[in-house]
């Protein structure tokens, strides 16, 4: 579901060394680059089964001690889509903090991310401005960070979820509506964030960064352009690229790709047999390619290991660290439908309800909807942020990113144009994850 | 208090009591307890639970009048149902760690033998170069491995200027990589367990044998190899168990659909929202089937010591 599921927590930055040493060195260590990110999605540890078993038991622990106390909560909640807007409510014991507060002095802010998904130069600016420190503890997937909230036993000010765990934290209570008297830099972003669909009024949540998903290929070695193909979805079906072929780790974007292949583009069907179907397609590709698994997108393709790897637009972006000795950077393609008929999806930046810096917190929304800041932090992280002004010209001229992997970038029209991921009723997730285990034990 | 002290014989003055034997024992059990017992139970509860229906998380229930038999059935379909995707890769993963643990022992078992019988002065020496490998974490270890296969890696070019054959694309999902990435992890375990174990046969036994006219051949396979029994036994347990549930050293090294092994499915299924309970199902079935050769080795080892005695 995200870029970011499984990076590891020591990660680094994959984009700041971009440009910053020349194409004919070797390329970074790439030990150090996988053991940063992705393949153990979830937490490293022995290899023991067991080991493996007991973990994952307790955080499951830790979601069922909430479940019984929690049962005050609502029954059903609304699934926000693009036709169906959803303003959360808000409740009479979580209100926004009051206009007019002074920042928290010489605090420290709690911020609760992905792994490798802000760049602390900017996090440092603003505690200068503001007089405070900040720590940072991160997360690997959504699951984990709702466990984690739920359970009650954390201090955090701020979060990053995505869009479809944004029920849970407004009924769980568990993130305050914002003042928007204190975020006036919402006006540099899109305009769509200040109504969007999942979140009406934008009461709880300020936008973070924006990304598609799409094919990634080695020109050398691919001679297709999908920029041609009647139907790029189908890209990886050929079993000339045996064993040269992967998709994404990821449920939601593995059944997406086949329900994009066979021309379904409502990514949050409930139809079983569009999902089935769709799973289908993955098994034969299985069987067609021996298909890899994985989120190393970023490296396999510019290392070579891969030629046709379903992507992460952002991941891309980072290509020219990751490159093959004495391959250029522009043999590396992502594409992206023109059209922007795609999956997009954008993260968020929330204030948690007990949060001991909310003012500090507000600002620190604010901060990151600011231009330039957002500009720093894409240098980092390869994410960009729907801010007004950050285009791919722009990126190109400040050397953020190549002129051939612009298709990486998210552009206004792609984003209301795409199409989302979002929360599925849960009987519908089910028939999702089972078609995909079934797709992955092909 | 006299009741615990064994019969037919008084404790002498000095001598410690039997509780305080026991109590030597005492952090143990409360570590397996707390640290076996008690996940293990987690799962049964998780395996017997269900899912919450708003927000999709698994919910455990304690209470065994009150389990479910959903996952249950759920995991038996996949097993042995229409289309079931999960029996080829419960063979396939015995089939890997069955190949995996027979190429340890062949390579293992004369490593141990020398360092046992032959390194003389030198043990020390060579029983650190054999511990070495422990330093460096499993999964650097397999990073390692990811830098010297990968195309234009270092094996390739060694392959194809010295063999001239043509470069091999290791990681790209080979169950011989998987396999022998499997060998490669586990095997520093199974030379400890057998130089062990080998170290401890009497000399004198071995020379008896030669003495009562046996050949070197002869000498080995009717008196040392009997006599390490026991060692290969327990090294191959000790190397089997974390194999048949290994998953990362498969995702690393390969990650294709064509190698996945059944620590993968489980894998998954921990970290599929609603799918939990299945996966707590299948980490059972997996434990069963580790318990079986576990129970023959507790058995076998019985017999041994009772003979011995």
């Amino acid at each position: 579901m995200h870029p970011r599921e499984g990076w590891r927590p020591d990660g680094t930055s994959p984009v700041a060394r971009l440009f910053g040493e020349s194409d004919q060195q070797p390329r970074p260590n790439a030990q150090a680059d996988i053991s940063r990110r992705g393949f153990l999605r979830r937490g490293a540890g022995a290899g023991l089964l067991l080991g493996a078993g007991a973990t994952g038991a307790s955080s499951l622990l830790a979601a069922c001690s909430s479940a019984s106390s929690g049962s005050a909560g609502p029954t059903t909640i609304p699934l926000p889509r693009p036709h169906n807007r959803v303003t959360w409510p808000i409740f009479a014991d979580n209100k926004p903090i009051k206009s007019g507060l002074q920042p928290e002095q010489g605090a420290t802010l709690e911020i609760y991310n992905w792994v490798s998904y802000i760049n602390e130069a900017v996090i440092k600016n603003f505690c200068k401005k503001y007089n405070c420190n900040y720590h940072i503890t991160t997360f690997q997937n959504i699951d984990e960070m709702l466990a984690k909230l739920r359970s009650g036993q954390v201090n955090f000010d701020i979060v990053f979820p995505t869009i479809d765990a944004l029920g849970e934290l407004v009924y769980g209570k568990m993130i305050r509506p914002i003042n928007h008297s204190y975020v006036p830099n919402i006006h540099q972003a899109w305009s769509d964030f200040t109504d969007p669909f999942y979140d009406g009024q934008w009461q709880y949540t300020v936008p973070y960064t924006i990304y598609t998903t799409g094919m990634a290929w080695r020109k050398d070695h691919v001679p297709e352009n999908p920029y041609a193909m009647a139907n790029p979805w189908a890209m990886p079906w050929q079993a000339k690229y045996r064993d040269k072929v992967a998709i994404l780790d990821d449920a939601r974007e593995g059944i997406s790709l086949g329900l994009m292949k066979n021309g379904i583009f409502n990514l949050n069907t409930t139809n079983p047999s569009r999902i089935s179907a769709a799973g289908s397609q993955l098994v034969d590709l299985a069987h067609l390619t021996n298909v890899h698994f994985d989120n190393n997108d970023y490296t396999e393709v510019p290392g070579g290991q891969i030629w046709i790897h379903h992507a992460w637009s952002g991941d891309i972006a980072s290509a020219a660290s990751y490159m093959q000795k004495g391959v250029n950077v522009d043999q590396v393609g992502y594409w992206f439908p023109p059209d922007g008929n795609g999956p997009v999806g954008n993260d968020l930046i929330t204030v948690l309800r007990g949060a001991q810096n909310p003012v500090l917190a507000h600002l620190f929304q604010n901060y990151f909807l600011d231009f330039h800041n957002a500009v720093e932090n894409y240098s980092y992280t390869g994410y960009m942020q729907p801010i007004t002004g950050i285009t791919p010209q722009l990126l190109v001229q400040q050397k953020l990113l190549p002129p051939t992997l612009m298709s990486t970038t998210v552009l206004p029209s792609y984003f209301r144009r795409g199409v989302m991921e979002l929360q599925l009723p849960v009987s519908a997730n089910t028939l999702w994850e089972q078609a995909w285990l079934q797709a992955k034990n092909a | 208090m006299a009741l615990l002290a064994p019969r037919g014989r008084a404790r002498r003055p000095g001598e410690p009591h039997r509780l305080f034997w026991a109590a030597l024992a005492a952090p143990g059990i409360l570590w397996l307890a707390v640290l076996f017992i008690v996940p293990f139970y987690v799962i049964l509860a998780i395996a017997g639970g269900y899912v919450n229906q708003i927000f999709g998380y698994p919910v455990a229930v304690y209470n065994p009048l009150h389990w479910s038999s959903a996952n249950f059935t759920a995991a038996w379909h996949d097993m042995f149902g229409v289309g079931a995707t999960v029996l080829p890769i419960a063979g396939r993963t015995l089939s890997y760690v069955a190949i995996a643990s027979l190429i340890s022992l062949v390579i293992a078992y004369p490593a141990a033998y020398f360092v046992a019988r032959f390194a003389g002065r030198r043990k020390g020496l060579f029983l650190v170069l054999l511990i070495a490998p422990f330093w460096v974490s499993y999964m650097m270890r397999m990073l390692a491995w990811i830098g010297l296969l990968q195309t234009d890696g270092y094996v390739d070019k060694a392959l194809t200027s010295v063999l001239g054959i043509q470069p091999i694309n290791w990681l790209g999902g080979l169950s011989i990589t998987v396999i022998l990435g499997l060998v490669y992890g586990y095997i520093p375990y199974l030379i400890l367990v057998l130089y062990a174990g080998l170290d401890r046969i009497d000399p004198a036994l071995i020379e008896a044998g030669r003495d009562l006219g046996l050949g070197r051949i002869r000498t080995f396979v009717r008196v040392t190899l009997p006599l390490s029994r026991q060692p290969i036994l327990t090294g191959m347990l000790i190397t089997v168990l974390p194999m048949l549930g290994d998953y990362f050293t498969n995702q690393l090294l390969s990650g294709a659909a064509g190698t996945r092994m059944i620590g993968n499915v489980i894998d998954d299924q921990l970290n599929a929202p609603g799918q939990q309970g299945q996966g707590a199902v299948f980490s059972l079935l997996v434990l069963l089937v580790l318990v079986a050769p576990m129970i023959y080795y507790v058995v076998a080892t019985n017999r041994t010591s009772r003979s011995a005695s």
